[in-house]
């Protein structure tokens, strides 16, 4: 019986390793030994012919030769399995070098961004963002900012005009007027927009964007001009900038003043974008003539009040090293296309 | 402005050298934009503000140095000796209208000859930025950039009748000017004349009639004080900028004539070898006062941030010739005739803030003003922006202004006319849009000829529509794209052409922001730029249009540069409500199981699948039911005039499970209910 055991037992071994790992041929192993009519169970059938006193160690022999072909067995189905896992993840492999299917992805265009992320430092200063019409009237774009009709200063703003006495605003400080004029002090605000001068050559669009800042309140003074600047800059640029006021003349402030900021390409040593004097100009400021206080109804007396205003085109040229100011209106897909967000 | 660097030495005694005096001239508020080499000269390159006419000469600017180094000015040089008859023997000078000139001078030099200056005359023009043309003009052009006071010499032999007259422009008279120009003038201009005729533009450029030339010997000197607007209006109505204009319409010292004659006359002495005749002939209708004004020290504490010391203040003020007196808080002034500018309190405040320099001012912040916007931005603006860019389209940004004309077919017939721009900078940006597609598609079909296949362009802006004469306008916000190419390209299979469809589902996902539930009717558009089959508009529960979209119109497309019409689409945010729909309740989720149905239909290609769902939606069903188009086939099997159109019926009870029963009575109910609709059959019944 140990014999025929042996020998049988050496089969079975020989049957597993030409399975290999082909579940089929694995089953088939177990079919032809371990089966209803399979090998060893026809042995342990033929135990019942034996003495009496040789059956308990046969059978016990047979079943654990039983235990042994069936933990083989299981472990060469285990196998048999990962195999056709790893055969079957194999043929539905994918070269992942090739492109993915992306979901269009579109572009805002530098302008805007640069207008929200501005609109956001200013807003959580407590500057509320207000809105005006693009045609103007004489009132609102000059009269009422200290720009009296004859004034040498409106012809620095080449102001293209409409029928009726309307023109397209020359600057976002019409906006100023129409707040001041609708609510009364304190005010924080900002009006970002677009503006129209008659101009158009390298460095001027006939089209722009500007943003204007307006405090008016009691006590204001140029420290919170400077404060605000720096505060907004530092917070823009994302790190320390350095904020200069030179004088400066705008008919709708006094004192004015330019507002420069210290280059970031070559943080104030001078450089070409600077021109060497280690200061970007930004923009123009003051404190709010009194003939604009006037002119909308607050007391000059009572109140002070502090206007800056920037242009945004310049803002994102900067920021993204736009070369060309006319890239932002050229609408060229392979320009807008590296904003996409 | 051009200032000399040697010619500023000769005018204040400083010792600085020319960057440093750039650098003073700049923190006072007088920007040196350039420092350049001229020969053995250094130029700087001043940026003068409109409110510093002072500073439109060198001895203005000689002021603010003088002021910065707390140097001393060169008292101006002695006029030469006078000789022969006096000069009121030879002229008269009559004011007609003190409106147009406030004070005229007129001197006399007698036996210039005229020629070439001198290389250091030509070299210090050149250096200013003029050319040298002979002695005479030459020594006129010096006082101009010496002093800032435009002088003008007449050839005194060619003046008709010896009588200067400043006055009013008659309609129809003719002068031709220094330029050659002969221009017609209209009345009221500025005008000197002689007793006949108009000599020259006061103010602004002499006439060829009495021109320096060659065999000019005797010169008569005219020094004057236009009033700017009187100036400025001429100027502007003949379209002439001249240096003598610009200073004048900015404002001169009133004083300054007197000055500019002795200067005039030492300089035709020193380089033509003239000699002035005794006196000076002189009309001076309006002499004004001298203004005095008044600051406080705690004004300008309060403008400038930080209190001055008023030691400082005062010395700054009298650097600047204010002769300024203190007070207690106050300092009075007087303001010199040269300082225009300085009117009011708030002036003086920034002559001593200049003058301490602006580092001083230190940092603050305002304090705190919570308030509502008064005109916030439509919220939906920058939702619609993000929409469009995260469905594939980039943001363009075209011009407000278009061709007159262009937008004619993409507006409708009873909008009002565009608003033409009165000096449009060229015919292709001359009226306002009233749409922003004609701007928009130009930028793609640009897109396109540079080689773009696939564009996507979207838009945020204004437009304009006209009100009665004098109103501003409608500024509708809205939000517009263009669309040429594929739906989406992938290397994985064929990409399908957009179709009129994208655009839609496009243009339904901006509306969805005013709220998903919001009802908008759709229907064919019918507007001159969309193919008229191929188009949607969109309507309000108050009927009006606040979207379209479709393809542009094959006339339009072909007449630009684009192989397939493009998709366009056009979306008025400012009808989409002024706030952004509120929050959403949530409403229960069915727990028992739906029921689908599918319905085959061919459809007369004319029937409006709408006009079918519509009409099933009214038949009674056992349970909420819903209805989409699944699949449609056109082909083989069918006439051309047919469609095949799978709608699929899905019942959703929510208080009991439907029985099998129910849901084919229905879908019985339903089949029944095509017979209602005008073209349309089933094509088979599904299991």
């Amino acid at each position: 019986m140990q014999d025929r055991l042996e020998v049988l037992e050496r089969a079975f071994r020989d049957a597993l390793r030409e399975a290999a790992d082909l579940p089929a041929a694995v089953e088939a192993v177990r079919v032809r030994f371990l089966g209803k009519k399979g090998e060893l169970t026809a042995l342990l059938k033929s135990v019942g012919a034996l003495q009496a006193a040789l059956r308990p160690a046969a059978g016990a022999a047979i079943n654990a030769a039983r235990d042994r072909l069936e933990a083989a067995l299981a472990e060469a189905s285990a196998g048999a399995a990962r195999s056709a896992e790893a055969a079957s993840l194999d043929a539905s492999w994918i070269d992942v070098s090739l492109p993915p299917r992306l979901f269009p992805r579109g572009a805002l265009h530098p302008v805007t961004t640069t207008r929200r992320d501005l609109e956001a430092i200013f807003r959580s200063m407590g500057f509320t963002v207000e809105t005006g019409p693009e045609v103007e009237d004489d009132r609102h774009n000059f009269e009422a900012l200290n720009l009296p009709a004859d004034h040498p200063a409106r012809d620095a703003t080449d102001t293209f005009y409409l029928p009726g006495g309307l023109l397209l605003r020359t600057h976002t400080s019409p906006v100023q007027i129409r707040t001041m004029e609708a609510v009364a002090p304190p005010i924080r605000m900002i009006c970002p927009g677009r503006a129209y001068r008659k101009d158009l050559d390298a460095t001027h669009l006939p089209m722009f964007h500007q943003l204007e800042a307006l405090v008016v309140d009691e006590g204001i003074s140029l420290a919170d001009l400077k404060g605000t600047c720096a505060a907004v800059w530092s917070r823009f640029f994302g790190a320390s900038v350095a904020i200069r006021l030179r004088p400066g003349y705008f008919p709708f402030v006094e004192p004015g003043c330019e507002f420069d900021v210290s280059c970031r390409v070559c943080e104030g040593k001078g450089c070409r974008v600077c021109k060497g004097t280690g200061w970007i100009e930004l923009g123009g400021a003051g404190m709010v003539h009194p003939a604009v206080f006037e002119a909308v109804g607050i007391d000059p007396e009572r109140y002070t009040g502090f206007a800056f205003g920037l242009g945004i085109d310049r803002i994102a040229m900067m920021r993204h090293a736009i070369s060309d100011l006319r890239l932002l209106v050229d609408n060229d897909v392979r320009f807008l296309e590296q904003f996409a967000c | 402005m051009l200032i000399s660097i040697a010619w500023l030495r000769e005018l204040v005694e400083v010792d600085a050298d020319p960057q440093a005096i750039a650098r003073a001239l700049t923190s006072r508020g007088l920007t040196v934009d350039a420092v350049t080499e001229s020969g053995e000269d250094t130029v700087l390159d001043l940026d003068v503000p409109a409110n510093r006419p002072d500073a439109l000469g060198h001895r203005g600017v000689a002021r603010e140095v003088g002021a910065a180094f707390c140097a001393r000015l060169t008292p101006p040089r002695t006029p030469p000796e006078a000789s022969g008859p006096p000069a009121d023997q030879e002229v008269e000078v009559t004011i007609e209208d003190p409106a147009l000139c406030g004070r005229y001078t007129a001197r006399i030099v007698r036996g210039v000859t005229v020629g070439p200056s001198p290389p250091g005359v030509v070299a210090r023009l050149t250096a200013c930025g003029l050319r040298s043309i002979n002695n005479v003009v030459d020594a006129s052009n010096l006082v101009l950039l010496e002093l800032g006071q435009p002088v003008h010499f007449f050839d005194l032999d060619r003046l008709d009748g010896r009588a200067i007259r400043v006055r009013a422009a008659r309609a129809g008279e003719r002068l031709v000017t220094l330029d050659g120009i002969e221009r017609e003038l209209s009345r009221g201009m500025l005008v000197i004349a002689d007793p006949s005729r108009p000599i020259a533009l006061g103010g602004i450029m002499g006439g060829a009639s009495s021109e320096i030339n060659e065999a000019t010997r005797n010169v008569l000197i005219e020094a004057a004080w236009f009033p700017p607007a009187a100036v400025r209006k001429t100027a502007r109505a003949l379209s002439i900028v001249t240096d003598a204009s610009q200073r004048f319409e900015r404002g001169c010292d009133p004083e300054a004539p007197a000055q500019a004659q002795d200067l005039a006359a030492l300089r035709l002495a020193e380089l033509s070898g003239g000699r002035p005749a005794p006196g000076q002939v002189e009309s001076r209708p309006v002499r004004p006062a001298s203004a005095r004004l008044t600051v406080r020290l705690s004004r300008a504490a309060a403008l400038l941030g930080y209190r001055p010391d008023p030691a400082e203040a005062m010395s700054a003020l009298a650097a600047i010739e204010l002769d300024p007196r203190a007070d207690g808080d106050r300092i009075g002034v007087t303001v010199p005739s040269w300082r225009v500018d300085l009117e009011r309190e708030a002036d003086l405040v920034e002559e001593i803030g200049r003058a301490l320099g602006y580092d001083r001012v230190p940092t603050a912040l305002p304090p705190s003003a919570p308030r509502e916007s008064v005109r916030p931005p439509a919220p939906v603006e920058d939702a619609a922006r993000d929409r469009l860019a995260s469905r594939g389209f980039h943001e363009a940004i075209t011009y407000a202004m278009i061709g007159s004309g262009e937008d004619e077919r993409f507006v409708a017939p009873e909008a009002p006319a565009p608003i033409p721009l009165a000096n449009p900078i060229s015919a292709s940006l001359a009226v306002l849009r009233r749409s922003i597609l004609p701007g928009l598609v130009r930028a793609a079909e640009q897109n396109v000829r540079r080689g773009a296949s696939d564009v996507r362009l979207f838009e945020m802006g204004r437009v304009f529509l006209g009100r009665a004469a004098g109103e501003l306008p409608d500024e509708p916000l809205r939000a517009a794209f263009v669309w040429c190419g594929s739906a989406g390209a992938h290397w994985s299979g064929p990409s399908r052409p957009a179709d009129p469809y994208d655009a839609a589902g496009l243009v339904e996902d901006v509306l969805a922001l005013a709220g998903p539930r919001a009802s908008r009717a759709r229907e064919r558009a019918a507007l001159g730029a969309l193919h008229p089959g191929r188009s949607f508009l969109w309507r309000d529960g108050a009927g009006r249009a606040v979207a379209w979209c479709g393809s542009l119109h094959p006339s339009v497309a072909s007449a630009l540069a684009f192989a397939e019409p493009p998709l366009v689409g056009e979306i008025d945010l400012s009808l989409l409500g002024p706030e952004l729909p509120g929050p959403v309740s949530a409403g229960p989720i069915p727990n028992l199981p739906a029921a689908a149905r599918d319905l085959s239909l061919v459809l007369a290609r004319a029937t409006p699948a709408a006009s079918v769902v519509a009409a099933l939606a009214r038949v009674a069903s056992p349970a909420p039911a819903t209805f989409a188009w699944i699949d449609r086939y056109d082909g083989p099997g069918l006439s051309p005039a047919e469609v095949a159109m799978t709608l699929r019926v899905i019942l959703q009870p929510l208080e009991r499970t439907l029985l099998d029963a129910e849901i084919e009575a229905f879908r019985q109910a339903l089949i029944a209910a095509l017979s209602t609709v005008e073209g349309v059959r089933l094509r088979r019944t599904e299991p």
